[in-house]
């Protein structure tokens, strides 16, 4: 029996109905699973239909019930551990606040210029600067910006696709 | 096409879905719907006592005949009323819809007199539910209500109606021309592939045994009938869950008995020593497993079931095959009759002669008394005198419970209704309501203790009213004897509140509904007052003063496995039970 955790990167096409997200959200913790991180929003607004991505993490028979269970809930219309499959793209935005009052910012905007990421607002108290990129990368962004003080800052959480014909279907 | 209102609607939609009746309370919110409910004739409605009792007479109604049962109440109260219900519903797989009354729309949030977040509530307690903010999507919610209760493994929908869009004109086309929900389409049909291999595991093993669960019932009478078929076919032992009794018939020489944490010593240690498991719409509930490291460790396991999140659950099976069982089953049997497959029966002679030794003990004897009446006593003399009516039987809760469930004979399905994954004390009498309702002229007999009859006695009150002939046989012995016992074997005989003082005389409670009290109280009467209590056309309360010392045996105690069985008083647990057992229910 596999009793490793692993992470998974579940993404989930829903009707776009008010409670659905509750009824996810109810599951997990009404069973005891964990939510690393949460995304939704719709993405056709034909057919009313969400996208929910969710990174759990658990035992191989855990995860698989975590996937039995949601596939039950009326709402869902698919389901697909894009872990599971060959190649996939997981993205993440975050925004950081920082103050920047009596305090040169050159050295950070030089550091931070080959890493695509965007300043949004620069003035003399704070910088708000946009970064996208995987967990990995952002975690790398946080460490450069830690010397700064942070005021604020916010995650969009995973939003995941694979590549190549494996996709998702409405 | 006029237009109609909503609570037009909620009625039209329910005779197309041929529902004929409605268990159901009213209230401030639901007026509308009580309205229109005045208006016709071809709906029924049965007023309950407590919106509780509306859903376990609708789960009794839906259990008794495989049609959905139909729950009306109100908002706040009347709703949350039903949390019990749905849940136990939920539990069990029974099919309802429950259809709430709610503030108007304006009004939600507000905090409004008898306002519940019902929907938020029964979230997790029904298959799906509805908050109806449009009348024009209403009749869609109601039908795609029935087709969800219904498709699948089974469950209750709840369908929440504001008051405002009871009153709202809307156009109604029929059921034909309504949108129902469209992309649930539960999986019904296993490949052939997987039938095949079934059928080579079936002609290896020499020690088969087929575990059956509420599943097959659920699925329908076709599904007992090629259930039969097979187990003739095949000559293997079989056992049942509690909510499977009587989809294969329990009086049969195949049916080695109940397995589980009551179960009987044939049946568990047929379960610890079989080599291919065979599960049948069950799902490997903790009170069946007992101890899940220790779980039939020797065994193949074949898992059919409807719902994808049974298999792997709690135990790790070998072959799961998901659909549904009535034509899993047809397809098993056409396939073995088309290729005339045959299986030897001598494989299984050893294996036969095993589980024989095993029934030689006789694990449901008890030591009787001609002095004090004792339960299963009691129970076999029932069993004996209602034989030839076909009884229905529901139960509360409890020792009374398990013991019916291990003497009585169970030949049908769909005859045995009892709350098997909630465990709802008070569930039985209000059940029993609803069983009579279907079947009029049947004989419904609520198996009850003291205790639980207790939680839902009000409903005496429509027994009376509709004149429901529901006999209710009390094994009365004066403790909650299911906590009684725990308290026993796990807490130092620490009787803590489980005695039940101040009992009422149920006699004269019975009277006082103008039903019939009957108390038997020497072992020597017991037959003339079943047969009287059979005999009276209208409800009786037959109040039998059993042993209290008697305990439910055999018993898997907690964190134990199957082959650790206590067989009766003079059985202790092996050492102190462990910690890890303590704490488990």
């Amino acid at each position: 029996m596999n009793q490793k955790n692993t992470k998974h990167i579940l993404s989930i096409m829903v009707d776009n109905e008010p409670g659905v997200l509750a009824r996810v959200v109810g599951l997990f913790s009404g069973r005891g699973y964990n939510i690393e991180s949460l995304s939704v929003s719709e993405v056709d607004s034909h057919k009313f239909l969400s996208r929910i991505t969710i990174v759990t993490s658990g035992t191989k028979i855990i995860v698989n019930q975590i996937k039995a269970q949601l596939g039950k809930l009326i709402p869902v219309h698919n389901l697909v551990d894009i872990s599971e499959l060959d190649s996939f793209i997981g993205k993440e935005l975050i925004l950081i606040k920082l103050n920047v009052k009596n305090r040169s910012t050159y050295d950070l905007k030089k550091k931070l210029e080959g890493l695509e990421a965007k300043i949004l607002v620069d003035n003399d108290s704070e910088l708000i600067i946009q970064f996208t990129g995987s967990p990995d990368d952002i975690n790398k962004i946080e460490k450069i910006i830690e010397p700064i003080k942070i005021i604020e800052k916010t995650r969009s959480g995973l939003v995941s696709m694979t590549t190549g014909t494996d996709y998702i279907k409405k | 096409m006029k237009n109609i209102s909503g609570a037009s609607v909620v009625i039209k939609t329910l005779i197309e879905e041929n529902v004929d009746v409605i268990f159901g309370y009213p209230g401030g919110a639901v007026l509308p719907i009580y309205d229109e409910l005045f208006k016709q004739k071809k709906l029924r409605h049965i007023l309950v006592r407590h919106e509780q009792a509306a859903v376990h007479a609708a789960e009794g109604y839906a259990r008794s005949t495989g049609k959905v049962g139909v729950v009306l109440v109100t908002s706040g109260p009347g709703a949350t009323n039903t949390v019990t219900g749905l849940t136990d519903a939920m539990m069990d797989s029974i099919p309802l819809v429950c259809i709430s009354g709610q503030v108007p729309t304006h009004m939600i949030g507000n905090d409004a007199f008898q306002e519940a977040d019902i929907v938020g509530i029964t979230r997790p307690c029904t298959k799906h539910n509805y908050l109806v903010k449009d009348v024009s999507k209403l009749a869609n919610a109601i039908h795609s209500a029935f087709y969800i209760a219904k498709n699948g493994r089974p469950g209750p929908v709840l369908v929440d109606i504001p008051k405002d869009i009871q009153t709202f004109k809307t156009k109604y086309l029929g059921k034909k021309k309504t949108k129902i929900i469209s992309h649930y389409r539960p999986k019904l049909k296993p490949s052939l592939d997987q039938i095949d291999e079934f059928i080579k595991l079936l002609r290896k093993s020499n020690k088969p045994i087929f575990y059956i669960g509420g599943g097959i019932i659920n699925s329908g009478s076709l599904a007992s009938k090629n259930l039969y078929k097979l187990i003739k076919k095949t000559g293997f032992p079989c056992t049942q869950t509690l909510m499977g009794l009587g989809a294969y018939p329990t009086s049969d020489k195949q049916f080695i008995g109940m397995l589980g944490m009551h179960g009987t010593y044939e049946a568990n240690l047929s379960m610890y020593n079989c080599d291919l498991m065979i599960c049948l719409g069950a799902r490997f509930d903790d009170r069946i497993t007992g101890k899940v490291s220790g779980f039939s460790p020797k065994s193949k396991k074949i898992h059919f079931d409807i719902d994808a999140s049974s298999f792997n659950k709690s135990v790790n099976v070998d072959l799961t095959v998901q659909g549904d069982l009535s034509k899993i089953l047809s397809l098993i049997i056409k396939e073995i009759e088309t290729k005339r497959i045959n299986f030897e029966k001598k494989k299984i002679v050893g294996w036969w002669k095993q589980i024989n030794k095993w029934r030689a003990r006789d694990c449901l004897s008890y030591k009787n008394s001609n002095k004090i009446i004792k339960p299963q006593y009691a129970l076999q003399r029932l069993d004996f005198l209602t034989s030839k009516f076909d009884p229905f039987i529901t139960t509360e809760v409890g020792q009374h419970q398990m013991w019916a469930a291990q003497y009585l004979t169970f030949n049908k399905p769909k005859h045995w209704m009892t709350s098997g994954g909630l465990g709802t004390m008070g569930y039985g009498l209000p059940a029993a309501m609803g069983v009579q309702i279907a079947h009029p002229k049947g004989l419904v007999i609520d198996v009850a203790g003291e205790a639980s009859i207790l939680m839902n006695i009000q409903e005496m009150s429509t027994i009376k009213q509709y004149r429901l002939p529901v006999k209710i046989f009390i094994l009365n012995n004066h403790y909650m004897g299911m906590v009684r016992q725990w308290q026993e074997l796990l807490h130092g005989n620490r009787l803590s509140e489980s005695y039940m003082d101040s009992l009422p005389d149920f006699v004269k409670l019975a009277e006082s509904f103008g039903a019939t009290g009957l108390r038997i109280e020497r072992p020597g009467d017991v037959d003339d007052s079943i047969k009287e209590m059979i005999k009276i056309k209208g409800p009786v309360i037959c109040d039998v003063v059993v042993d209290p010392n008697e305990n439910c045996f055999p018993m898997i105690p907690s964190g134990s496995t199957h082959n650790q069985m206590l067989l009766g008083p003079n059985d202790k647990v092996d050492g102190e039970i462990s910690e890890e057992g303590m704490v488990l229910v």
